[in-house]
């Protein structure tokens, strides 16, 4: 049973490749399976096919345990039907592999997309222009009115916001299902929690449209809010949706 | 770091759940034992604080269906000042629900609503305390026990029980709302005790029914009806006088299960149009030919991004098909539209509640060949993106199915182009709930600059609109999908069958070859 070594060794690789680092990389972010791309998949295999073999085969006996048992089902008259047997599965395994390559595969196109492009440095909303980089929320200063201007933001929020952004700022509004790129959820750690208040302000300001071309605007559903709402509707709002959630706004300039 | 951070809100994420399942094992168990209604005990203080958080913005602050989204929501949020629930499953004799129906909306939501599922983000305590609160503001109920479940009586289900329950849908005269296939194509005005327009559901589509698509709740909701609406209850202890005895809503519920049509269910991920290659192409929109083609089902949402925005929608999908040959394409279109709108033509001029405007749909892809990334504005296009866009209307009775191509530069910015450079041509039927419309063009055109070129194998970006006269649906109210794709696909070489069985041939006979000459050995 020497000869089975390798082969075991071969699929234990494969498994650890295929499910295993897939595994790894679930913990790392979870509700992801990020799976090997196939062509260093291929690659890596060849190696350890290769490599595997290269070791049994080193010494003499190595080499005799793991062909002696191929040339006997081979050349053994007593065992010729297990002999058809292999040549057909070896050329329908064969066949099949090849099929595989051949057939035709039709996966649309993905369209990449940077989910937080840089932001030009100024912009032009009602007139006016602001300096995305410098600019600051004014009613933060206004500290005895928080928790009015906070319920006036979401009150916009549930005129504007909630059928694409969701009743529980989850993305999941009753008309998100039907865009692609889904509209942001604002619980998740990666939308709003690691932005500044003067990014978001730039993103609802001039909405899908506004993008950079590497933000791919044609595809994004975010409406173009200076035409719908006022600047301080603007602020109030954002000041909602860092409150509901419990985000605090990044205070840093840079923007990831 | 953030991996970390990840890693660790995973693995309590994950504690959190099991702890919840956990409770959530012991609640049902508790509730298994013959209790009183849970939110009998329930913390009113509690579900206060949470519905100040989470549901005053529909329901409104004292629970009058004012809150501030309240107005962008058809179905309107429920009045809980009223303290009349349309999904019930307490006995036919009290008006009042039980304390477990208004538990379960809170916990599934209700889809196709503006309710979502709270389970994700309330435990079962907070959504018991809520069903308490929200019961507080109303005296309805009293100091009354939670009202007795309905008799489910015996439970039956079958193919026979099919049969049965298509009688039973005549006998009742169900199809006077649900239309005679179940798609909710009325006959006659309908309107909720509150006043508002109220739409029967489409039975073929269970996925979008709010108190949820189990036989039981079927059967709960053809045995009390649906209050506030004009679905009566039909229970009753012989079936007549459109009234159903037990065994008669059985059926009709197995009827009901027995309507769903998943083909126009949208599948996770299906977002290609895939045109298949057929010498004759399909002569009209019901040809049986369709049916050998695979179909598409796409979202359709309002049109809630530009001025004037549109949040009162009917239609809530479309599927399409498609055919080519060398010369033309043909794509078939499909959707359920509860009325045939269609101005002049006397039951949709019954039934609209509006000024009748014409039921439409229209095609859109990009201009010229489509060759890169960059695609136009989904909304109609942009200054530097053009889109064409296939454009067919009802018309009206006396000039119906009107065919048009336009140019988009933008929402609003159209130019008109002749549809016989394109060969465009439409025809379309209503039957039972259904449009069908087939739109036929050619491949390319003489005037490339101005319509969208075909080309078979090529990803081309499609996306679509819709208008429902009898819901006031006219220019940029409307219903739309965002940029899917549509691939004409390329006839499979022969390469893909004669490769394999070279491999395989040459595989068996390297082997028998190799075997002779150990054996010579
Ligand atoms: C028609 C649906 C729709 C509506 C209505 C809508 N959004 Fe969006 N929004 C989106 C989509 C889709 C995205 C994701 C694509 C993108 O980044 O542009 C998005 C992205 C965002 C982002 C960017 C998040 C990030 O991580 O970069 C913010 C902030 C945002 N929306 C805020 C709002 C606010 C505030 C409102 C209401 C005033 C609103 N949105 C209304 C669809 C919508
Ligand atoms: C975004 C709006 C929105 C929010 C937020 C919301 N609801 Fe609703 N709710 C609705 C709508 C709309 C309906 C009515 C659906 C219908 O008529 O079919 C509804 C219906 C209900 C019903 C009635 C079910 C019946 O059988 O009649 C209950 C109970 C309910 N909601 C509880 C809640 C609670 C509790 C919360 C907060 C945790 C909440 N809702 C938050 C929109 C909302
Ligand atoms: C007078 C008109 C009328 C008749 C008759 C009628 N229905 Fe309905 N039905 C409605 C309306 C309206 C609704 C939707 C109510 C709403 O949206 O609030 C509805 C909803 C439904 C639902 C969906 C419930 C859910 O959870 O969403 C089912 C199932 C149903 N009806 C079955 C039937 C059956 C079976 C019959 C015959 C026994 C019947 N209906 C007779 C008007 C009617």
């Amino acid at each position: 049973m020497q000869f089975l070594k390798p082969i075991l060794a071969i699929v234990v690789a494969y498994l650890l490749i295929k499910l295993g680092v897939p595994f790894l990389g679930s913990l790392m972010h979870p509700g992801t399976w990020p799976v090997v791309p196939s062509a260093v998949m291929k690659m890596y295999m060849a190696f350890i096919i290769l490599g595997t073999l290269l070791s049994y085969t080193y010494s003499e006996e190595g080499y005799n345990a793991l062909i002696g048992p191929i040339v006997d089902v081979y050349s053994n008259p007593a065992k010729a039907a297990i002999k058809f047997g292999l040549v057909f599965v070896i050329g329908a395994f064969g066949a099949f592999v090849a099929y595989q390559y051949v057939k035709p595969t039709f996966d649309p196109p993905v369209e990449l997309r940077s989910v937080h492009p840089a932001p030009p440095s100024s912009a032009e909303l009602w007139g006016k222009s602001f300096q995305i980089q410098s600019l600051k929320n004014p009613l933060r200063d206004d500290k005895a009115n928080f928790a009015k201007n906070v319920e006036e933001g979401g009150a916009i929020f549930f005129k504007n916001c909630f059928y694409c952004h969701g009743d529980k700022l989850d993305g999941k509004g009753h008309f998100a299902a039907g865009f692609n790129p889904l509209p942001a959820n604002f619980t998740d750690v990666g939308t709003i929690a690691q932005l500044t208040e003067s990014f978001v302000f730039w993103r609802v300001g001039t909405g899908g449209p506004g993008l950079p071309g590497e933000g791919t605007p044609w595809i994004s559903a975010m409406p173009v809010w200076h035409t719908l709402l006022s600047e301080e509707e603007l602020w109030k709002v954002i000041m909602f949706i860092y409150d509901y959630t419990g985000y605090a706004p990044r205070v840093t300039t840079e923007v990831k | 770091m953030k991996g970390r951070s990840m890693a660790t809100r995973f693995i309590t994420d994950k504690l959190g759940r099991a702890g919840l399942a956990a409770f959530g094992l012991i609640l049902a168990a508790a509730l298994c034992a013959p209790t009183q209604a849970r939110a009998a005990s329930g913390d009113v203080q509690n579900g206060a604080k949470i519905y100040n958080k989470r549901c005053w913005w529909c329901h409104g602050k004292k629970g009058a269906a004012d809150g501030p989204a309240a107005t962008f929501l058809v179905p309107p949020p429920r009045d809980f000042s009223m303290g009349v629930y349309k999904y019930k499953t307490s006995a036919p004799t009290t008006p009042l629900p039980r304390d477990e129906d208004l538990f379960n909306r809170i916990t599934n939501g209700m889809p196709g609503t503006g309710m979502p599922a709270w389970n994700d983000v309330l435990s079962d305590k907070d959504r018991w305390d809520l069903v308490a609160y929200i019961k507080s503001l109303t005296d309805l109920f009293g100091k009354e026990a939670n009202p007795p479940a309905l008799d489910f009586g015996k439970k039956k289900m079958g193919a026979d029980m099919v049969e049965k329950g298509k009688k039973a849908f005549q006998d009742a005269k169900c199809f006077e709302c649900h239309g005679q296939a179940g798609k909710g194509d009325l006959t006659k005005k309908l309107k909720e005790d509150s006043g508002i327009r109220e739409w029967p559901r489409n039975l073929t589509k269970p996925w979008t029914f709010r108190g949820g698509n189990t036989p039981e709740d079927i059967f709960s909701r053809v045995t009390n009806g649906i209050p506030n609406t004009q679905m009566n209850s039909f229970a009753a202890a012989t079936t007549g006088n459109g009234k159903l005895s037990e065994e008669d809503r059985w059926a009709v519920v197995n009827y009901v299960m027995s309507l769903a049509d998943d083909s126009k269910k949208v599948k996770d991920g299906v977002t290609v149009v895939k045109g298949i290659l057929r010498d004759a192409l399909p002569k009209d929109e019901n040809d049986p030919a369709w049916d050998t083609a695979p179909s598409t089902a796409y979202f359709l949402v309002p049109q809630i991004i530009q001025k004037e925005r549109f949040f009162t929608p009917t239609n809530d999908g479309l599927k399409v098909r498609a055919f080519y040959n060398a010369k033309e394409v043909a794509f078939q279109l499909e959707w359920d539209d509860r009325t045939k709108s269609m101005p002049g033509d006397p039951v949709a001029e019954s039934i609209a509640w509006d000024t009748l405007t014409p039921d439409a749909v229209a095609v859109q892809m990009p201009i010229g060949t489509f060759t890169g990334n960059e695609k136009p504005y989904f909304g109609h296009g942009d200054t530097s993106h053009a889109v064409s866009m296939l454009y067919w209307s009802a018309g009206t009775v006396q000039a119906p199915n009107a065919a048009k191509l336009f140019d988009y530069t933008g929402s609003g910015k159209r130019e008109e182009v002749d549809p016989k450079t394109a060969g465009f041509a439409t025809s379309a039927s209503y039957k039972d709930g259904t449009w069908r419309v087939m739109m036929k063009r050619t491949l390319t055109t003489a005037n490339k600059e101005k319509v969208t070129q075909l080309e078979p194998g090529q990803y081309i970006p499609v996306a679509f609109a819709n208008w429902d006269g009898s819901n006031g649906e006219a220019g940029s109210k409307h219903t739309l999908t965002t940029w899917y794709w549509l691939l004409l696909m390329p006839p499979t070489g022969s390469e893909v069958v004669v490769i394999p069985v070279v491999v395989f041939f040459a595989l068996v006979g390297g082997q028998l070859a190799a075997a002779a000459l150990m054996k010579k050995k």
